[in-house]
């Protein structure tokens, strides 16, 4: 599964550095949306994944019986999601003004602040 | 104790003179000229007692991690300069408080300035810590900064001081870098220590580049050739200023170094070369360019740089005689040359104008000043009995008795010693004993000058009178009063004890009969000096030529090339910024990987199933479908089958929790991006096909990393991970079964406590970019506007509360959780403000979504707190005993539990303004007026872009 | 005394934002709840500076579940220092804030958000968990945007998306060589994976992953070639937030480099170090450069914290302790300095309405003691002795050349006397120059005068106490850098000992193992 994963993560990233190189803004944006699903997965498969069972202790036992997929590597990817979320859409929001703002959604456009 | 007495005491001036000044402008002057005056007593008294063998010093740590500390020692070098510094320092203050308009404020600067400008000097020539004497010697560099910039509205004056501020400024740098070294070198920062090693340093591998890089400084410092220039045009700086900094003191920092470090690098060939050949060239150019000058303050400044030339070339020969000469003229200088720069201010004072060429017959209008300046410009001439005499007949004799190059050093001097004189004529003489010149260019004289010269005021001529006659004192008592303060500066520059005796008269020799050559010939010089201020034209050739030009040439093109680099490097293209970035970041691991060589790895493909192979494909083909797509809508489309099918993946790799989490992020996600869609333009080809290959290229390069490090990464394990602990310790410290949800909220609780700041931050940012207008959202058509949707919504909204609130309670055993809670609820909330408004969702939520963030955080932080109340860290999971409820079964109470509320709270707050702001944004894009509306906007501007 | 402590730094500006968060909307309120929490935050830093001085290190293991299990909090001296200084940042931001802000700002967000901020870089400070640090680096960067945003210029949402733009870049590259980094050691705990490095044959193998980690904080620091984030948008938002921003992001993406480089990537290290050399020349001279081409005071001061960047990571890269204490000097001294420059820049553009340079002039007349303030903070940027940035070049400039980094030393130097060019630049034009009388000056309002002025005094006597007393720090940052050049020191006190003996023990078998097995 590794190797597979891996290809995927290979392909996803190649797609979002081609979008967020793209000069309209909301290819930018779902660039980045690739990039935290390819860091996501990437987090996933280094921890060394398997199609075990998920690490929950089963009923009436302390501890889990038998193969069990490792728990730390979901909780990071749980946060790093979340928190790829939130800044996710804090950059859709900003990349709407910007637009308004700039009056185009052309990045090239935007280079008032540098001149 | 007496050196860091006067620093402070000069410190303490420079404080004061300010609020002084303002109380009473008139006295001030001559109450601060008390310091220095007092300060050359206490000095004098110690002529007589300090001798090569005591010296005074004093020692107090400063930064002994640096090895830098107060070191000071007073030897007859250090005494001898700061006689000068002193001595003549009164004498100026006096001066300026006649010469300086009345004009309060500026004159409050100015003496600060000066003070801090003689603390600097003071410090410097008495330091015997390398970095000590540095921290003074840039002291002295910002202090004429500020004094030649001293009239700063005016532009000139500004250029000039940066000018002399960088020449001296990248000197002082060379000379920090060369201090290290040869503090390196020589094991100490002690110069006194370094001194005590002797030549020995000078065949260091390293002492060379020392010596160069000192040279540097001290070169820069006293406008020896190549770095003059700056000097001529230091004469911005207001008269005194000039006369005090830029004739007796600053400029002879560099001369006072090469004194003190002679000892070390005397013998060194490149320091004999450098200092004889820049010396003399130096001399030469002064004299030569100082020739055709008609001011009287750039007269005297190209002299002063002639004497510095003529000082190094000395310092560069060596040996007892050629120092003790250097010291002999160097004291003549100080002297006459301050008084002819007060005199020259006295005029321009009296008459308004500084022309040589035009002024004359002054003798009777300022007969004070004349006999001060007469006397001044006899003794630079060197006619006896005047100490200038001294210093010539004693260079003489050194150039007549060394072994190399004797003639040419001796013609060298002779030329320049004989312009010096008729400059000291045209300086000191001219003015006053020529005849008044009646017409200058038409007008009458008397028309031209700007009001009818007067003699200056008492205050203006005190300076000059007792100088000059100082002048006259130091001729006419050798040996009695002169080398008792040569002698023991002598010792400290040759570094050995020395016997020396002085005279006026050697008896008819060689020395005698080239001053009297000299005097024949400046006199003819001076006689016929109208011819060369006919030749002006000649000296602007000269300036033509003048190294100042590389100076600007490098200056201008520092400027202009930044702005290029500048401009190409920060160009505004986010898209180059990006390139560069990713570039040197793949060019760095692509190196690395490369370096390590291939690792181990086998592909085992037993485990997959067909259905793996077709879930990749599939969201391989999702991906390039969002990547390439030509519509927004489709490429949301791919984008959500891409985030579905990432949930699947975890899913059937044992994460039932992120699975879900993956789910409603991603249609929370897409459903956002839709209502975004609403605002910006459809898609069009922007980039070039050409960027587009490059983009390719890169981008499937940057694949190629990603793929084999995410491989290298699984297929290496150095160590086992330390997850196991948590598996062991969920149920029985923890509490909890589902690992997942007792890692986020107690094992690695600080993580998720951080989380949802970002969220909640990330909703105010939402609220930032997208303001709260009057235009709220309401349904208007289609499904939105459907009696079924808005009851149905209406239904659903109790239901999700109620499965979020079950899914948060259970979360810590089974799948679920407050965050996963928290987006269910607000699921409810969305469908809500999609069916009914969001006016309406927000009175149902009660609170402001900003006030839910808040409160979660404070309810996440309050069960972090009850760990240091019972004497344990923050986040300490706590339980109640477990108790029966009738249909819950056994309930386990906890502060994870209640952290997981502060979660669920901020998610709800986080998700609800968010999708309420994008409804409501949406709502204004539709149905705001055209000139906000972007879509008209961008139709011109993509017009625009072809 | 009750580690604990050690969170208070990080969860007290959080409590704070929160209960901003959710008082009445008026900037009186909100300005009085922001102070005092920055107050409350600097007295805790403090607190922990001083115990840390007494004992060296401190642990704080949240839920009490031990390292390297949980999450701890460990300060030594370098960490204790930087939370100190950025709290007294925040504080003295939080006061400039009600002379320089509007009523809407301050009611508006300023105050929580700059908490967020404070709290975040606090916390990357503090944390001894590098995925913990991620998190705290995140906070940091949304809270920033926010800022950057405040108020809505036109041009700050057109710099503030390159720099959301290139951030989100950086983050991913942290959390891909996070990914990395754990596929490989299996832990999180920056003291066990020194550990387990340090123990472990294959420990080079994860130097492509530490180059991920060297190039998301060389963005976050402002490195060459990575820095365009921030003459880009630095400039845009209001000058209490340029200000905050100068003095503490770029230099959280330091202290990353330094942590990093100093307790994990040390294992044939030579690699990085040279990579870092050659950027780190490269950032002070593209800086220095891009200060000259300007002739706006805020992007000169801008370019010069690019530049001045490169002066402290080059002290990482010369890699003595002399080196390290350097660099730790000189980003102490920098965040004091730079955070006063911008803070007087807003006092110049308050006076005389613009930021542009041939539009200004005439202050040293109109105001002297701004003239002084200014000289005090420009002068120690450009090197001039006895102020403090002449020490922290002069320990950089010593060591670089007992280090035999010739031309390491020669750049810096030279880059020094630009840095001076562009200082004067503005001494000449702002103050010394007659006003064009485009605008007038305008004087200050009472409140205005004591809250603008306040801070700016403050920094700039801390500057001239640095200065003429120098010892104290200097001594501070060399112990400072003493810990972090003996990994060791770290790694025992944060990880309990009885687990570093075993991870120790069984590395010295399986060896043993190996060994066995090979012939």
């Amino acid at each position: 599964m590794e190797f597979l994963v891996s290809l995927l993560i290979g392909i996803l990233v190649a797609a979002s550095v081609y979008c967020i190189l793209r000069r309209s803004i909301i290819k930018f944006v779902i660039g980045i949306a690739f990039l935290s699903q390819a860091v996501n997965l990437l987090v996933f498969t280094t921890g060394g994944i398997s199609q075990a069972a998920p690490p929950i202790i089963q009923a009436d036992q302390t501890t889990i019986i038998g193969e069990h997929a490792d728990p730390l590597p979901q909780a990071l990817v749980l946060t790093a999601i979340v928190i790829g979320f939130g800044l996710l859409v804090f950059t859709l929001a900003l990349a709407q003004r910007a637009t308004q703002a700039a009056g185009t959604d052309d990045l090239e456009a935007f280079r008032n602040t540098e001149q | 104790m007496l050196i860091p007495l006067s620093i402070l005491l000069s410190l303490f001036s420079a404080a004061l003179a300010s609020p002084l000044v303002k109380r009473c402008s008139n006295w001030a002057p001559y109450i601060l000229a008390a310091v220095p005056a007092g300060l050359f007593l206490a000095y004098a008294f110690l002529v007589g007692d300090i001798s090569f063998a005591n010296t005074l010093q004093y020692q107090q740590p400063w930064v002994p991690g640096l090895n830098v500390a107060f070191d000071f020692q007073v030897d007859g070098l250090s005494l001898l300069f700061l006689l000068m510094i002193t001595g003549i320092g009164a004498f100026i203050l006096i001066y300026a408080g006649g010469y300086l308009s009345k004009d309060v404020k500026t004159r409050t600067r100015f003496y600060t300035y000066m003070f801090l400008f003689m603390v600097g000097m003071i410090g410097l020539v008495s330091a015997d810590n390398l970095v000590l004497l540095f921290i003074f010697w840039e002291l002295t560099s910002i202090s004429s900064y500020l004094l030649i910039g001293f009239d700063n509205e005016n532009k000139e004056s500004r250029k000039k001081a940066l000018q002399a501020l960088l020449v001296t400024g990248t000197g002082g740098v060379a000379l920090l870098a060369g201090f290290i070294l040869l503090g390196n070198t020589a094991g100490s920062y002690r110069l006194s220590e370094i001194i005590a090693q002797g030549e020995a340093l000078a065949t260091h591998p390293l002492g060379t580049a020392a010596l160069i890089l000192i040279l540097l400084g001290a070169f820069t410092k006293s406008a020896q050739f190549p770095f003059h220039f700056w000097l001529p045009n230091a004469m911005a700086a207001p008269t005194p200023v000039s006369a005090y900094l830029h004739s007796a003191t600053m400029v002879k920092a560099g001369i006072f170094l090469l004194f003190k470090l002679s000892p070390v690098f005397a013998s060194h060939p490149i320091w004999t070369a450098s200092l004889i050949g820049c010396g003399a060239i130096t001399l030469l150019l002064g004299t030569i360019s100082g020739i055709f000058q008609r001011d009287l303050k750039r007269i005297l400044a190209f002299t002063t740089m002639a004497v510095l030339g003529l000082l190094t070339m000395l310092i560069g020969i060596g040996g007892e005689l050629a120092l003790k000469s250097a010291l002999l003229f160097m004291l003549g200088h100080a002297l006459y040359k301050a008084t002819l720069f007060m005199t020259a201010g006295n005029i321009d004072h009296g008459t308004g104008t500084r022309d040589a060429r035009i002024l004359g017959g002054l003798r009777t209008l300022m007969p004070y000043t004349a006999v001060a300046a007469g006397l001044a410009a006899l003794s630079k001439g060197g006619f006896p009995p005047l100490a200038g005499f001294l210093g010539k007949e004693y260079v003489y004799k050194t150039s007549s008795t060394i072994d190399v190059a004797a003639p040419y050093i001796t013609v060298i001097a002779l030329i320049g010693n004989a312009l010096l004189l008729a400059l000291a004529f045209k300086a000191g003489i001219h003015p006053y004993w020529s005849k008044a010149v009646s017409t200058v260019e038409g007008k009458s004289y008397s028309k031209f000058l700007p009001h009818k010269p007067h003699e200056a005021n008492a205050a203006m001529l005190a300076g000059p009178l007792i100088l000059a006659i100082g002048g006259l004192v130091f001729g006419l008592l050798p040996q009695s009063v002169t080398a008792s303060l040569i002698q023991p500066a002598l010792s400290a520059a040759t570094n050995t004890s020395t016997e020396i005796t002085l005279s006026l008269w050697h008896g008819f020799s060689l020395p005698l009969i080239l001053s009297i050559t000299t005097l024949i010939a400046g006199i003819t010089i001076y006689w016929c000096r109208e011819t060369f201020w006919k030749r002006e034209a000649f000296a602007q050739e000269i300036a033509q030529r003048d190294t100042e030009n590389i100076y600007e040439f490098i200056f201008t093109q520092f400027v202009r090339k930044s702005k290029e680099v500048t401009r190409t490097i920060q160009n505004g293209s986010l898209r180059s910024y990006l390139w560069t970035i990713i570039l040197a970041a793949g060019a760095l691991v692509g190196f690395k990987i490369i370096s390590l060589g291939a690792i181990p790895y086998s592909i085992n493909l037993e485990s997959l199933h067909l259905f793996h192979y077709v879930l990749i494909v599939g969201l391989v083909i999702a991906v390039g479908f969002a990547a390439f797509a030509s519509s927004l809508l489709k490429a949301l489309a791919g984008l959500g089958l891409l985030g579905y099918g990432v949930a699947i993946i975890f899913a059937t790799n044992g994460a039932p929790d992120l699975a879900i989490t993956q789910i409603i992020v991603e249609t929370l996600a897409v459903g956002l991006l839709l209502f975004a869609a609403l605002r910006l333009p459809a898609f069009r080809k922007l980039s070039s096909n050409r960027n587009r290959i490059l983009d390719t290229i890169l981008a499937s390069s940057c694949g190629l990393v990603a793929f084999y490090m995410a491989l290298k990464a699984s297929a290496i394990e150095l160590s086992p991970t330390i997850s196991n602990q948590f598996v062991e310790w969920s149920y029985v410290l923890a509490k909890g079964k589902n690992v997942v949800n007792v890692t986020l909220v107690d094992f690695r609780a600080l993580d998720t406590f951080g989380e949802i700041a970002v969220i909640g931050i990330a909703a105010i940012g939402v609220c930032i970019c997208l303001p709260v207008t009057n235009l709220r959202y309401l349904p208007s058509a289609g499904l939105s506007k459907s009696i079924i949707f808005s009851t149905g919504a209406r239904i659903l909204l109790p239901l999700c509360i109620a499965l979020s609130v079950i899914s948060l309670y259970r979360g810590h055993n089974e799948p679920g959780g407050g965050f996963i809670g928290g987006l269910i609820c607000a699921a409810g909330f969305t469908l809500y403000a999609f069916a009914r408004g969001t006016v309406e969702a927000l009175r149902r939520l009660r609170f402001t979504p900003i006030q839910w963030i808040a409160g979660g955080l404070l309810i996440a932080l309050a069960s972090a707190c009850f760990g240091p109340i019972v004497g344990k860290p923050f986040m300490t999971g706590l339980w109640l005993p477990g108790f029966e409820l009738p249909i819950l079964g056994t309930v386990h109470l906890g502060t994870p539990l209640l952290f997981d509320v502060g979660v669920y709270a901020v998610v709800v707050g986080f998700a609800a303004q968010v999708t309420f702001s994008f409804l409501d944004s949406s709502i204004n894009a539709t149905s705001s007026a055209p000139k906000q509306d972007p879509c008209s906007k961008l139709t011109q501007t993509a017009t625009a872009c072809k | 005394m009750n580690t604990s402590l050690l969170a208070i730094p990080i969860l007290l500006p959080i409590a704070g934002a929160a209960i901003g968060l959710l008082l009445p909307r008026n900037s009186r309120t909100q300005s009085i709840a922001g102070i005092a929490t920055f107050a409350g935050t600097l007295v805790a830093a403090l607190w922990i500076l001083w115990s840390i001085s007494q004992v060296g290190f401190l642990k704080l293991e949240l839920g009490s579940w031990q390292a390297p299990f949980g999450i701890s909090l460990v300060a030594d001296k370098l960490a204790a220092a930087m939370v100190a200084i950025s709290s007294l940042v925040g504080l003295a931001i939080s006061i400039y804030a009600l002379g320089d802000l509007s009523q809407e700002l301050r009611k508006r967000w300023f105050y929580p958000l700059s908490l967020f901020l404070v709290a975040a870089v606090n916390g990357a400070f503090l944390s001894a968990d590098l995925f913990n640090l991620y998190v705290w680096f995140e906070i940091m960067l949304i809270s920033s945007f926010g800022l950057m945003l405040l108020g809505g210029g036109k041009n700050q949402f057109e710099g503030g998306f390159k720099y959301v733009a290139i951030n989100l870049v950086a983050s991913a590259l942290f959390l891909a060589g996070l990914g990395l980094l754990y596929g490989k050691i299996g832990t999180l705990n920056m003291a066990d994976i020194a550990l387990k490095l340090s123990v472990s044959p294959g420990g080079p193998m994860i130097n492509s992953s530490a180059v991920f980690f060297l190039v998301a904080f060389a963005i976050k620091a402002g490195m060459f070639p990575f820095f365009f984030w921030l003459p880009a948008s630095y400039h845009t938002p209001p000058i209490s937030v340029s200000a905050l921003f100068a003095g503490l992001l770029t230099k959280v993406g330091v202290y990353a480099l330094i942590r990093s480089n100093t307790l994990i990537f040390t294992q044939e290290a030579d690699f990085l170090r040279g990579v870092l050399v050659a950027l780190s020349l490269a950032t002070m001279f593209t800086g220095v450069l891009g200060a000259a081409a300007q002739f706006d005071i805020k992007r000169i001061l801008s370019f010069h914290i690019i530049s001045q960047i490169g002066y402290m990571t080059l002290g990482l890269a010369v890699f003595t302790e002399l080196a390290i204490a350097a660099a730790i000097f000189y980003t102490l001294h920098h965040i004091i300095v730079k955070t006063n420059l911008f803070l007087i820049a807003g006092i110049v553009s308050k006076k005389t309405g613009t930021d542009d340079l041939s539009a200004i002039g005439g202050l040293y007349k109109a105001a002297p003691w701004l003239a002084l303030l200014f000289f005090i903070p420009a002068f120690s940027l450009g090197g001039i002795p006895p102020l403090s940035g002449f020490w922290a070049k002069f320990a950089l400039v010593k060591e670089s050349l007992d280090q035999s980094f010739y031309w390491a030393t020669a750049i810096a130097l030279i880059v020094g006397i630009m840095t001076l060019f562009s200082m004067t630049k503005i001494w000449a034009e702002a103050f010394w120059k007659k006003s064009p009388g485009l605008f007038k000056i305008s004087k200050l309002t009472q409140r205005e005068t004591w809250t603008l002025y306040g801070p700016v005094a403050a920094f700039s006597a801390i500057t001239l106490i640095i200065g003429l007393n120098a010892q104290p720090l200097f001594e501070f940052s060399s112990e400072a850098a003493a810990q972090l050049l003996s990994p060791n020191q770290y790694i025992e006190f944060a990880l309990p000992a009885e687990y570093v003996t075993s991870i120790r023990l069984q590395s010295v078998q399986e060896i043993a193992l190996n060994a066995t097995v090979t012939p």
